[in-house]
């Protein structure tokens, strides 16, 4: 692959059986922007494993590069991996894709599409690490209003991505020592 | 014992916690017969994590539990044929419990060896200072900036004694190395490390129930949570980037270690890092196979390199049997460890960790009067326990470790963005680069957190 990359010619190398083929397609993936975050996606939920986990890698590697200083592209990836976050993903895509959005986002647009997380209990707890991450002031009203109509089973870990971000909760301490675990285990004699 | 010199051991330990930078000289009243310890006065230590390096550390702990002076009284594993097994091995004294936590309640343990996966290290080590415990944690110290930062506070405002587990400090040759480099070598310009890769996970296995006897969700600990695959485990979470690092972190938290305690740099840190890197082709786990990572340091100024691969190992010295004595054994695989270039000659070292050899002519040096000795450590272990009895600052302590630990981080950072990165140690932050900073901290599963 030493040719100028597509996102055809990428794509179809993340495929190949070959799995050094499909390093060096991922570690190029950068180059193309956002622009096949869509179809690496589709390839990572429905690939073989190591096709998939090859697909997964070029988005993160897409993510990386886009993240750097003075790097174009940042919000064009933000856009498209918030159409990664609708319920018609995987729930893997979708988590994965909370947590590239994560190491990105500057602007308010993410938040609202990552609050709405909140109320999937399969990945609320993505979805709150990630708003606590987000530097948008919106991230913290966000999880201020998710507190106040969250499950108590909720309530102690939104408490604590709040304090985090600087905002005083009443009650709900953490429980962060409070042991929860019990062993089945006895003593025995060797 | 008479009444009036006797120190309850629970107040004497929290004394010297207390006073942790003012000697604490034990009296000798306090020790029980035949110079040992007396039962009041034994540390009371529990386990954290009981895998192979534990196994270790419970027998590097076996001078100091003979002399009367340790006992282990609890042990605690997320796996629980590892429990039952580490229960067998400790005997039926020890309480097993699957949760830390219910370690950590005991108001009788005074110490801890926390010996889990890395990236427990940074919140178990935070939960323990914070619960009043010496602690001994396993290398590297710290899996992000933030956490390197808790560990320290937490360890300062508890005023307990730390130890990180980077034990080629303590090794009999890695003395001698120390007093070589700072009499015979003069200004050290650049310190070389050199290891052999990481390996690539040619096993293709598909996410699974975990098995039965383990507790995933308490494996994870802070980890965001993700499907149980069988090759995060045993052991093999130092090959992903979350769980360890590979070998940059597993070796480098030895052998970079060595060269900051060497050169006299603890506290110190560079001002760059770039890292480059060949990803493993395949498999679960991430960390780099080969990897090539330059440390600018300024005032003093020196470069640190730390450069694994299969053909970059300087060959090891052969030694004669005679050579093995005074606690060097062999070490498994030499394929690591570092070249000092200074002003008036070079020095080589290999290993670094549980086996440290010094270049011959270290090890035959003979010091003229008026040399500069440096400190001897009387053992990894040995060394905390100088710590939680007196109070002295020990040879691998927290600041230390973070000060090691932030290198193998910022290492990997920048391997995984690709890029150069700049380093401001005053201030503990990545600078000029918004999502690296961005990355010096990892949200934490909940409870699971700092």
């Amino acid at each position: 692959m030493n040719d100028p990359l597509t996102v055809a010619a990428l794509l179809a190398a993340i495929q190949s059986d070959d799995e050094n083929v499909r390093t060096q397609a991922w570690l190029r993936a950068g180059e193309l922007g956002p622009a096949p975050l869509k179809q690496l996606a589709q390839v990572m939920a429905g690939g073989k494993l190591e096709v998939s986990r090859a697909a997964q890698r070029a988005m993160w590697r897409i993510v990386h590069v886009v993240g750097a200083p003075g790097a174009t592209g940042r919000d064009e990836t933000c856009a498209a991996l918030r159409e990664l976050l609708h319920d018609d993903q995987p729930v893997a895509v979708r988590r994965e894709v909370a947590w590239m959005i994560s190491e990105l986002s500057q602007g308010e647009q993410d938040v609202e599409p990552i609050a709405a997380l909140l109320k999937q209990e399969n990945l609320r707890e993505d979805a709150r690490m990630v708003l606590e991450r987000l530097p948008s002031e919106n991230a913290v009203a966000a999880l201020k209003t998710a507190f106040e109509s969250a499950p108590d089973d909720f309530k102690h870990a939104l408490a604590q991505s709040l304090r985090r971000r600087g905002v005083q909760v009443a009650g709900y301490p953490s429980q962060k020592l409070k042991p929860t675990k019990a062993t089945r285990v006895k003593p025995v004699v060797g | 014992m008479s009444h009036s010199s006797k120190v309850k051991r629970r107040e004497f330990l929290a004394a010297s916690a207390a006073v942790a930078s003012a000697p604490l000289i034990l009296p000798q009243a306090v020790l029980g017969a035949q110079g040992k310890a007396g039962a009041n006065d034994r540390v009371q230590v529990g386990f954290i994590g009981f895998g192979g390096r534990a196994k270790s550390l419970y027998s590097e702990l076996g001078g100091l539990m003979q002399k009367g002076e340790a006992e282990v009284v609890a042990v605690c594993e997320v796996d629980e044929n590892r429990l039952t097994a580490a229960s067998k091995a400790i005997g039926p004294h020890a309480a097993v419990y699957r949760d830390y936590r219910y370690l950590l309640e005991r108001k009788d343990i005074d110490a801890v060896v926390i010996s889990t996966p890395d990236h427990w290290h940074g919140v178990q080590f935070v939960h323990s200072a914070q619960s009043g415990k010496h602690i001994y944690c396993e290398k590297p110290a710290c899996c992000t900036i933030e956490e390197g930062k808790a560990m320290i506070a937490a360890a300062k405002a508890a005023g307990v004694a730390t130890q990180i587990g980077s034990q080629g400090r303590s090794q009999p040759e890695a003395y001698l190395a120390h007093r070589y480099i700072v009499n015979n070598l003069g200004k050290v310009s650049k310190v070389h490390c050199f290891h052999y890769p990481s390996p690539v996970d040619e096993s293709e296995t598909p996410d699974s129930a975990p098995p039965p006897e383990l507790d995933w969700d308490l494996w994870l600990g802070p980890l965001r949570w993700r499907p149980y695959n069988a090759r995060y485990l045993p052991g093999t979470f130092r090959w992903l980037l979350e769980s360890g690092g590979g070998q940059i972190r597993d070796r480098g938290a030895h052998v970079m270690s060595c060269a900051m305690w060497w050169l006299g740099q603890d506290g110190t840190g560079p001002v760059t890092v770039e890292a480059t890197g060949t990803p493993p082709p395949k498999g679960l786990w991430d960390s780099a196979v080969d990897m090539y990572v330059t440390y600018t340091f300024k005032n003093p100024d020196w470069t640190l390199i730390w450069e694994q691969n299969d053909h970059c190992a300087v060959p090891a010295e052969e030694r004669k049997p005679e050579e093995f004595k005074d606690g060097v054994t062999a070490i498994s695989r030499p394929g690591y460890g570092a070249t000092y270039y200074g002003e008036n000659g070079t020095f080589v070292h290999w290993g670094g960790d549980g086996g440290t050899w010094a270049e011959r002519k270290a090890r035959q040096w003979v010091p003229p009067a008026g040399f500069q000795d440096v400190y001897q450590s009387p053992g990894h272990m040995e060394d905390w326990f100088e710590g939680i009895k007196t109070g002295k600052k020990t040879i691998m302590n927290i600041e230390a470790g973070v000060g090691v630990s932030n290198l193998c981080v910022l290492g990997n950072l920048s391997y995984l963005l690709g890029r150069k990165l700049e380093w401001d140690q005053a201030r503990q932050e990545i600078v000029g680069d918004e999502q690296a900073a961005r990355l010096m901290s990892r949200p934490q599963r909940y409870p699971y957190h700092l």
